[in-house]
Formats: C-alpha cells, sequence, structure tokens
C-alpha cells in the first residue's frame, strides 16, 4: 500500500476515535428521547479535567475517569431541566454548549494562572508500545499502535449493538425514546431510564473529551474540541441511531479531515479553504441523502409529562 | 411554579457564570483592554502577546483587562464591550482584527486601537485618527528562522504551518524560504519548502500534529509555524517521530517568545518584544499624540531577535554561521543587502 494511502488511513483512525465516544453519547441520549447538542461543552470539560487529573496523578487512565465523572456532572444539569422540569432540550443543550468551555476556561485559568506556558501531560502509551513492538508495518501500526481508549471504543460500538437489539433492557431503554407512555404502560421506569441515559451520554462524552487529552494532544487549549460535538449531531443522524451506522459515520468524517489535511499539502493551485470544507460539505450531502426517511426516535426532543394524557 | 422558579434560577446562574468579569479602575489609571481569539496560555501568540501587554503595562502603571479564546463573530462585539467600560486603549493583537477595529474606532473617536500586525497602510484608514498599527517586520521574521533552517536541515525540505492565510503570515512564509534557500545555497546545500497549509483556527493543536506527521512523510525535517496552540500540536508530532527513530533529526523553530526547552525538537526561537511597542502606544496615549502611525518591530530597534539555539543540537559551527547571519540581518547586509529593502 502506498504510503499516502497508508498514511492516510491511519490519520483517519486517529480523528475518528473521538468522534465514536461523543456520537455514543449522543446515541444513547437518542434512543432515550433526549436530544442533547450539548455534547460540545460536555465534551469540553471532560477534556480539561481529564487534562488535569492525568497532569498531577500522572495516569491517564485516572483523566479519563475524571473526564467521564465530570461529563455526568454537567450532563445532570441537563437531565434535571429537561426531564424533571421538562425543559427545552435544544435550550438546554446549547446552554451547556455556552457555559461548561467557560467553565472550562475559568478553570484552567484559575489553576495555571494568566498568560501561562503550555502546561504538558504524559499520553496513554499504545499497545505497540507496551508490547515493545519496534515494526513500522502498516497492520501492525493499524491495529496494535493505538492507545486502549481506540479499543474500548470499537467495543462499546458492538456491545451497543447487542444491547439495543438482542436484550429485554435495551428493547425497553428504545421503547422509552419511541413513545415513552406505552413503555410507563408495560412498568418501564421512563424517567429513570432518562436519567440513566444521562449517566451514560455525560460519561460517554466526557471520555470522548478525555480522549483529546489523554490519548491524543499533550496539551489543553481552549476550544480544543473544536466541533466534533456538533459533528457527533450528524454522525448519529448518518449512522441511522444505529452503533454500525455511527461508526461508519465517524470513520467517514475522520477520513475526511484526513483527507484535507493530506490535500493541502499536494495541492498548490486551489486556495486551503476549499479543502477545509470537505468535512462540512461531505456532512451536507450525506445527510441531505440519508435524511429523506427518518429513522430517529419517535419521540425524540419531546419532554415526557407523567400526568398528561 | 416551584420548578419554573427553579428553572429560571438555574438559567440565571448559567447565564451569569458565562458574563465576562471586568475590573474596576480608578478615574485616574489609565487601562489597556486586549482582545485575543487564541488563548492566553497557549504557550505561543497568545501567551507572548499577553506578557507584552502586562510587562508595557507595569513599566506604565497601567490597568490591564483581557478577553482571549474569542470567535472570529464576537471581535467587534467584544471591542465594543471595553470601549463601553471606556476603557483608553484597545489592544488587538492580529491582522485579524482590522476590520472590527477599524468600525469600532469610527464609532469610539475618544479611544485608542493599537493593532499588533496591522497594516502599514491601516492607520490611514481609521476616519478619526485613532489607530496606530504596530508592526514587526514578518520578513525579518521568516528570516530569522529561515536562516536556522538553511543550516540545519539535513533532507533539503523544510515545513510551514500558519494558522489564517493572513498578510503577515504569508511574508513570514516568504521570508523563511528565502532566507533558507540562501543560505544553503551559501553552505553547498538545496533547499524546497512545502506549500503552507493553514490549519484555519489557532487552538487546533491536533491539526497541527496531523500536519506535521504528514509534512514529515513528505520529507520534512525543520518546521516554523505562526498558529500559535497548532504549532505545539507539531511539536508533539516531531517529538514523537524523533523518539521513534531514537535521535533528534526533525526539528521546530518557534516563535514569538523564546520557548527553547519546551520541546526536545526545538532548537531555537524567533523572538519578538512587543512590549516594545505597546509601551510607546501608551506613552504616545498620555501625551496625546496616539494615531495615525505605524510603529515599526526590528531586529535594528531591538524588537526582534534570535532566541537561544539548543546547544546539544545545533554544531558548534552552525551556531556561529548563525549568529553571523544574524548580525548581517542587524547590518542591513544579509542577502546581500539587497533584500533589506523588501523587508522594509
Amino acid at each position: 500500500m502506498g504510503s499516502f494511502m497508508a498514511n492516510l488511513i491511519l490519520a483517519s483512525v486517529r480523528m475518528a476515535s473521538p468522534l465514536i465516544f461523543l456520537s455514543l453519547a449522543e446515541l444513547y441520549s437518542q434512543r432515550a428521547g433526549l436530544v442533547n447538542i450539548g455534547i460540545e461543552g460536555i465534551a469540553a470539560i471532560g477534556s480539561l479535567t481529564g487534562f488535569l487529573i492525568s497532569l498531577i496523578t500522572g495516569n491517564p487512565f485516572l483523566g479519563v475517569l475524571a473526564g467521564a465523572l465530570a461529563g455526568i456532572a454537567v450532563n445532570m444539569i441537563f437531565a434535571y431541566a429537561t426531564i424533571s422540569l421538562c425543559a427545552e432540550q435544544i435550550v438546554y443543550g446549547m446552554a451547556i454548549n455556552i457555559f461548561a468551555p467557560a467553565l472550562a476556561a475559568f478553570i484552567y485559568r484559575v489553576y495555571f494562572g494568566s498568560g501561562s506556558e503550555l502546561v504538558q501531560a504524559g499520553l496513554m502509551g499504545t499497545l505497540k508500545s507496551m508490547l515493545g513492538i519496534k515494526s513500522n508495518n502498516f497492520l501492525v501500526n493499524l491495529f496494535l499502535d493505538q492507545t486502549p481508549m481506540v479499543y474500548l471504543a470499537y467495543i462499546l460500538i458492538i456491545l451497543t449493538a447487542i444491547y439495543f437489539t438482542r436484550t429485554k433492557s435495551g428493547l425497553n431503554y428504545k421503547a422509552v425514546g419511541e413513545y415513552p407512555k406505552a413503555a410507563a404502560t408495560l412498568g418501564i421506569n421512563v424517567i429513570g431510564i432518562k436519567y440513566l441515559s444521562c449517566v451514560i451520554c455525560g460519561a460517554l462524552a466526557g471520555i470522548g473529551g478525555a480522549y483529546l487529552t489523554t490519548c491524543y494532544s499533550k496539551t489543553y487549549v481552549d476550544g480544543n474540541v473544536a466541533g466534533r460535538g456538533f459533528i457527533a449531531l450528524a454522525a448519529v443522524i448518518f449512522g441511522r441511531w444505529s452503533s454500525a451506522g455511527v461508526l461508519i459515520a465517524c470513520l467517514f468524517f475522520g477520513f475526511c479531515d484526513a483527507l484535507q489535511i493530506r490535500l493541502q499539502l499536494v495541492n498548490n493551485t486551489l486556495p486551503y479553504q476549499f479543502f477545509q470544507m470537505i468535512p462540512y460539505v461531505a456532512t451536507i450531502v450525506v445527510l441531505a441523502l440519508i435524511g429523506a426517511k427518518k429513522a430517529g426516535p419517535k419521540s425524540s426532543g419531546q419532554p415526557y409529562r407523567k400526568e398528561e394524557r | 411554579m416551584n420548578r419554573k422558579l427553579i428553572a429560571m434560577v438555574v438559567t440565571g446562574a448559567m447565564i451569569a457564570s458565562m458574563a465576562p468579569t471586568f475590573t474596576a479602575h480608578a478615574d485616574d489609571t489609565r487601562t489597556v483592554a486586549m482582545i485575543c481569539d487564541s488563548s492566553i496560555s497557549d504557550g505561543g501568540w497568545g501567551m507572548a502577546c499577553y506578557n507584552a501587554m502586562i510587562d508595557a503595562a507595569e513599566k506604565t502603571g497601567w490597568e490591564t483587562m483581557y478577553s482571549d479564546s474569542i470567535a472570529q463573530s464576537a471581535y467587534y462585539d467584544t471591542i465594543v464591550s471595553y470601549c463601553d467600560l471606556d476603557v483608553d486603549m484597545i489592544y488587538a493583537p492580529g491582522n485579524q482584527y482590522t476590520d472590527a477595529v477599524l468600525q469600532a474606532a469610527e464609532e469610539y473617536p475618544d479611544i485608542a486601537f493599537a493593532l499588533l500586525n496591522g497594516g502599514a497602510d491601516t492607520p490611514e484608514k481609521a476616519v478619526n485618527g485613532n489607530v496606530s498599527s504596530l508592526l514587526p517586520n514578518a520578513t525579518q521574521i521568516g528570516w530569522i528562522a529561515g536562516a536556522l533552517a538553511g543550516l540545519m536541515s539535513e533532507s533539503g525540505t523544510i515545513a510551514f504551518i500558519g494558522g489564517m492565510e493572513l498578510d503577515t503570515t504569508l511574508a513570514k512564509y516568504a521570508g523563511y524560504g528565502e532566507a533558507a534557500a540562501f543560505v544553503a545555497e551559501e553552505n553547498g546545500k538545496t533547499i524546497s519548502v512545502l506549500d503552507p497549509v493553514y490549519s484555519g483556527d489557532f487552538s487546533a493543536s491536533d491539526k497541527g500534529l496531523e500536519f506535521a506527521k504528514a509534512m514529515m512523510d513528505q520529507g520534512a525535517d525543520v518546521f516554523f509555524g505562526d498558529a500559535s496552540a497548532v504549532d505545539s500540536g507539531a511539536r508533539q508530532a516531531i517529538d514523537e517521530a524523533n523518539e521513534a527513530n531514537g535521535a533528534i533529526k526533525v526539528y521546530d523553530i518557534a516563535q514569538p517568545a523564546d520557548l527553547l526547552g519546551q520541546n526536545d525538537c526545538v532548537i531555537g526561537s524567533q523572538v519578538t518584544d512587543n512590549s516594545v511597542l505597546i509601551e510607546l502606544s501608551m506613552k504616545a496615549v498620555e501625551e496625546g499624540t496616539f494615531g495615525g502611525e505605524t510603529l515599526y518591530g526590528t531586529l535594528q530597534n531591538g524588537v526582534l531577535s534570535a532566541g537561544e539555539l539548543n546547544k546539544d543540537v545545533v554544531p558548534e559551527d552552525v551556531q556561529a554561521k548563525y549568529a553571523e547571519y544574524i548580525q548581517q540581518m542587524v547590518d542591513g547586509t544579509f542577502m546581500g543587502g539587497a533584500a533589506e529593502t523588501e523587508a522594509e
């Protein structure tokens, strides 16, 4: 395989990995009928928390765990407002997107001070480095030169597929997102599942953010989530609300991003902005093609009022 | 009712947390406010510009305010928010703020606007004459990095990563390339510079990492950038590649502060002391003479300089040659002196 293609594929996998966590977060939320557009903000707080804990303890795994907990904590604001108070989901998602990155920036500034030098934390090692493998073969790099979090992302894809299609609990979960009143008449705890979805969503979005600073980049910079939370929203729709579809969507978006970087290098005639458009144009085109037939949960975005007829 | 009340309280608390905080200042103390689209803790451009403001303010006794990591759509609104607080000077460190600064300067004629890296012709576009450009010589910045790249490159391919395609970025790229080619030729080598790439913003360190990996695949072994935190991502990728190879064979030249030691791959820095230009602007405000001019920062007036070299990586003879080239730049004889006019 040519080095251009090999490096393009490796970069695609690298760039898709955080998207998988964020897209799964959105998938679990939407499957319970909650459209959470605040993934971007939750990831931002997860990114900072992961970075800080990894820096302080020297253990990136603890950083990921802390990122998950921080994500849950922030998403509980969304959960309480939208489930218990039946507030508008889009508005609160947007509020989280503004609030959480600002909070992350504030904490960073308080901890490190203004105008401080760039602080760098250690990254999680890859399986290849843990096993002491020196080979630079493409397949070795593709399958072994990945952090444990990448394997976790793919395992979660499989587990999610099994959970939603092969388990009673998963079908109950989906029923809450489809027709919560009918689910309630069957004895399913609709409110409980909606809160559970917010815990899972917060944890996965927090992990997705923490991935950026514990597995990808050694530094935390404000805005480092860089729109991935919104791409995750598109990936869930592109993926037709299934984990396999989400995986394909994330790999596609990762590929588009990796491609635009490489095309900038090999081209010297077109303006660079043309290539930077590729991931976004691809998103619009794919959503236009896919969006013709809605396959999402029927009660998505609608508040659930127990006493309402 | 209770739920509505709680929802209102939660919403209010969130909005309050988002609101910028401003420090009140005594009436007789002058205040400068900085806006920046990158973080002031980015270890690069944002940090250097913020610290320059702080240094200048300490010398002049001014108070400071800042808003960083602001979106492009918020440039004007942020500037105007500070103008409404009656600050004495707005400090906007970047060519990209030009339109927002000119618009605000027209609406607030009593406030001074110092535009770092503004165009040489920007002050005359301000209808109220209250805008000054602080203009470090971008070509000389490129030369300082390019001369070192030309001396150090072994593969003959060097790279440049930009944040946005600004005039100053293009000038740095051009200076970097021509100095590297000149120095390499004088030392019996040939250098080619890869086409510049742009991350589109100054925060995407992951993009810097991916750019650097792709450029190393194309043989680049010396990097220079003008992209703030994006550059730090590139340095991470270079460090990883060097670690995999067991030796430091790919290098990075940092800017605009002396970042020697931040990463193993940093062999030197191009240093810009913007505090001198800001201090001059503050004094001009105090004297009532501010506006309508371009304050240049050059190697000759000390605003620009070359940082310390990594003596473990840069051989002694290269250190000596580099010092000679820097002296030629200061003396105006670099590249036979022909390029000095261009740099000015």
